[in-house]
């Protein structure tokens, strides 16, 4: 292992390079007295010696630089900076750079032929020795002065993390998130509100409630009926419109008004009684409108999702997992137990049952098994789900082919269990799913790839073969432009070996 | 060991509202009117005693008249003995029911290595409540890097960073400290309040990097987070065995009853030199 000549100190300030000019012994490294060396200033400024020192020049190029030694990647400056500084590598001996980190390492390799990289990680020297930089940087670098790294890094960390705060990849997520748990408290609320206006409104009309049992249908008709002294015979139509036409049920309500034991009602209590049903009736309908807005939300961000187990409970896995790329992360047998944290590890704690289903258990699927099949079907939703969310969430534009071939999967799983039909293969009900994916691709490419005429006069046997092989061709060329396609194609073939292992 | 993914949130709901009210507001007049309470400086520098109808732990507010997360204020008058000016200290009280570092403080740790002038590593800082405190008890000379992976408590962090100009906020993920090694110095003290499974390695890889040698380590241990299957003491025992293989001589450790259920404390001190 060569010795380390050179070492890269990145700060809050600039970069800075700095030569070694006393090698650090590797065997004696982790001496007391080598350990104390590198505490102390004055034996630590011999070891090494500054040769360059770039700092920052604004505020932004500094966050630009931190951001992308974050990443690992190598700024201009830095590149400039270290052509600069460097001595020019003979052929015979490569300069050895000491870098903190190894992805950044090797983008200056890969810059830099003549340059060696280690990092901490492969020599333990060059870590203690970016570790002494790091205590003494303040003073080594003479150009500073006492609290500029101090200042540097809180300017930087503040616009650092504002940055990340800013930025966030789950952009639609939330969304989805903040509505699904909107939802969820609008039905509650609205839900108890409709019992108060029953029941407020019920001193004035008790017959009403027998005869619609609807909260929101209730709430609309007393806001129209109102004082039920002034129903008459008249707005038999006007009764009939909120009880979706029904004249019967409507004539009831107007017969149940003419022979009322409800109390008389003054105009003042009325008129705050139409107050609160007015806006149970606004919260109703806004509950409609959101969870609209959740559906067409779900379509976007995970249609193949959605489409599997329905909107509703896709949202509640989003939420539940933090985020889509979160939920596509976790193994099936964590999705099929999401939401039931609690009995899972109440389980693992007494060492009895697992639970069989979490949030998940609200699908229409697993009401529909048999008892003895809630389980296994649940497992096998679970699975559909992951693979479902992972298409989602790596697909640049998804469509809802996946999930519907999966949720015809589950159908056919379903449909196994109770009557013994046996379902479609995985492997041919994907391959479907997929021609079906890249059958639309095509349609979208023919005027723009498919330049080459086809000579019409091809037979028509000869012709599905082609077809076949334009296809296979497609793919291929797809996988080149856009990784897209690579990852779906990838997707499928972990999914069929899940598939046979888990069958 | 069970799967990482899953969390067990069935008995954690995290630091916010388990035993203790909201924003103290319970003990209605307790701490109040300044005159009764004397405030008596704490075993550890930085910390204080609060003494009135009962005691309280507190810091310095480091920027008086602004509460971070509604804890009550206590203002006390010193009046300086030669001239008449009144001057006035104020201080926040600090809920052991809402941060660990004050459970453990309670519960009477040795040392904290979190003095006046300390450079902090705070690891899992959340929505900076108790970063708030170790900032206080810091004061103006020392710095507090506060580390927070998520982005929704990382605002909250930034919005009480930007009252406070010793903590420096870093959304950041603690597992890649290389990702922040730009904006961190070394530092006497690495506080860890993560709660993941990989805790000691991530302790382990910042201490390597980012604390002086002979700086103390300050774990906070959720044996449910790490093992919820195994006994509590069992998992404690791992835990301090995997920070001993970090060269983080251990101390100290601390249980957090009766503030935290099945929770540690650990203090350790870094030792890099092997002899």
């Amino acid at each position: 292992m060569a010795a380390v000549d050179y070492l890269l100190h990145e700060s809050a300030v600039g970069y800075a390079i700095f030569q070694v000019v006393h090698q650090a012994d590797t065997i004696g490294n982790r001496l007391k007295e080598v350990q104390d060396a590198g505490q102390d200033l004055a034996k630590f400024g011999k070891m090494v010696k500054v040769v360059g020192f770039a700092p920052y020049r604004t505020a932004a190029e500094a966050l630009e630089n931190v951001n992308l030694v974050s990443e690992g990647v190598m700024s201009d400056y830095l590149r400039s900076e270290l052509e600069l500084n460097l001595p020019k590598p003979s052929k015979k001996k490569k300069i050895v750079l000491g870098v903190s980190d190894k992805t950044l390492a090797g983008s200056i390799k890969a810059s830099f032929p003549g340059i060696e990289c280690e990092t901490g990680d492969t020599s333990e020297v060059v870590g203690d020795l970016l570790r002494g930089l790091r205590f003494h940087a303040g003073k080594l670098l003479v150009k500073l002065q006492e609290g500029d790294v101090d200042r540097a890094q809180l300017g930087l960390g503040h616009a650092y993390s504002r940055a990340k705060v800013k930025f966030s990849v789950q952009k639609n997520d939330n969304h989805i998130i903040q509505a699904i748990a909107t939802l969820d408290h609008l039905d509650k609320a609205v839900n108890t509100f409709s019992m108060r206006v029953r029941e407020w409104y019920g001193w004035h009309f008790p017959e009403l409630v027998r005869i619609v049992s609807d909260n929101h249908t209730y709430a609309k008709l007393a806001l129209a009926i109102g004082d039920k002294q002034t129903l008459t015979q008249d707005s038999l139509h006007d009764i009939a419109a909120l009880v979706n036409d029904d004249g019967d049920l409507a004539q009831a309500v107007i017969d149940a008004a003419r022979v009322s034991m409800g109390q008389a009602i003054s105009d003042a209590d009325m008129e705050n009684v139409s107050a609160f049903a007015n806006r149970v009736v606004k919260l109703a309908e806004y509950r409609k409108s959101l969870y609209q807005y959740l559906v067409d939300k779900m379509a976007i961000v995970a249609p193949n999702l959605a489409t599997l187990i329905g909107e509703v409970v896709a949202a509640r896995l989003i939420s539940h997992a933090g985020s889509l790329t979160n939920l596509s992360k976790y193994p099936a047998s964590t999705v099929q137990i999401l939401g039931a944290e609690k009995a899972l590890f109440r389980a693992l704690k007494t060492k009895g049952n697992t639970p069989k289903y979490g949030l998940i258990y609200h699908s229409s699927f697993i009401g529909r098994a048999g008892a003895k099949n809630k389980g296994r079907i649940s497992r096998f939703l679970a699975n559909k789900c992951s693979i479902a969310s992972r298409i989602d969430n790596f697909s640049e534009d998804p469509n809802t082919k996946f999930g519907e071939a999966l949720r015809k999967q589950v159908e056919e799983r379903l449909d196994f269990y109770a009557t013994g039909t046996a379902p479609t293969k995985n492997e041919d009900a994907m391959r479907s799913a997929m021609d079906a994916v890249l059958g639309d691709i095509q349609i979208d490419d023919i005027p723009m790839t498919d330049a080459a005429p086809q000579s019409e006069k091809k037979e028509k046997k000869s012709k599905d073969k082609k077809d076949k092989d334009s296809k296979k061709d497609k793919k291929r060329r797809h996988s080149e432009v856009n990784g897209d396609e690579e990852a779906v194609e990838k997707k499928k073939k972990k999914k069929s070996k899940k598939e046979s292992s888990s069958d | 060991m069970t799967d990482r993914s899953v969390r067990d949130k069935g008995d954690s709901r995290g630091g916010r509202g388990r035993g203790a009210p909201r924003g103290g507001g319970g003990r209605g007049g307790g701490a109040k009117g300044g005159a009764k309470t004397i405030v008596e400086p704490h075993r550890h520098a930085g910390i204080f005693v609060a003494r009135g109808k009962e005691d309280m732990l507190v810091t310095k507010n480091l920027s008086p008249g602004v509460s971070v997360y509604g804890e009550k204020r206590i203002s006390v008058e010193n009046s300086s003995g030669a001239d008449d000016t009144v001057s006035k200290t104020e201080y926040r009280v600090w809920n052991p029911f809402r941060s660990k570092l004050a459970a453990g403080v309670l519960g009477g740790l040795d040392e904290i290595f979190i003095k006046p002038g300390a450079k902090v590593l705070y690891l899992g800082a959340a929505s900076g409540t108790s970063v708030s405190h170790v900032a206080d008890i810091v004061g103006p000379t020392g710095t507090v890097f506060a580390v927070e992976f998520s982005h929704r408590s990382g605002r909250d962090l930034i919005n009480m960073a930007t009252h406070r100009t010793n903590v420096i906020p870093i959304i950041e993920d603690a597992r890649h400290p290389l990702k922040y090694r730009m904006l961190v110095s070394m530092v006497d003290v690495i506080f860890a309040d993560v709660a993941q499974p990989d805790q000691a390695r991530i302790v382990g890889l910042n201490a390597h990097l980012f604390l002086k040698v002979g700086g103390g380590v300050v774990v906070s241990i959720k044996a449910n987070c790490i093992d919820s299957t195994a006994a509590p003491e069992a998992v404690f025992a791992r835990e301090v065995t995997k920070l001993r293989e970090e060269r983080i001589k251990p101390l100290e450790q601390l249980t957090l009853e009766p503030f935290e259920r099945d929770h540690a404390m650990v203090v350790g001190r870094y030792v890099r030199s092997t002899t």
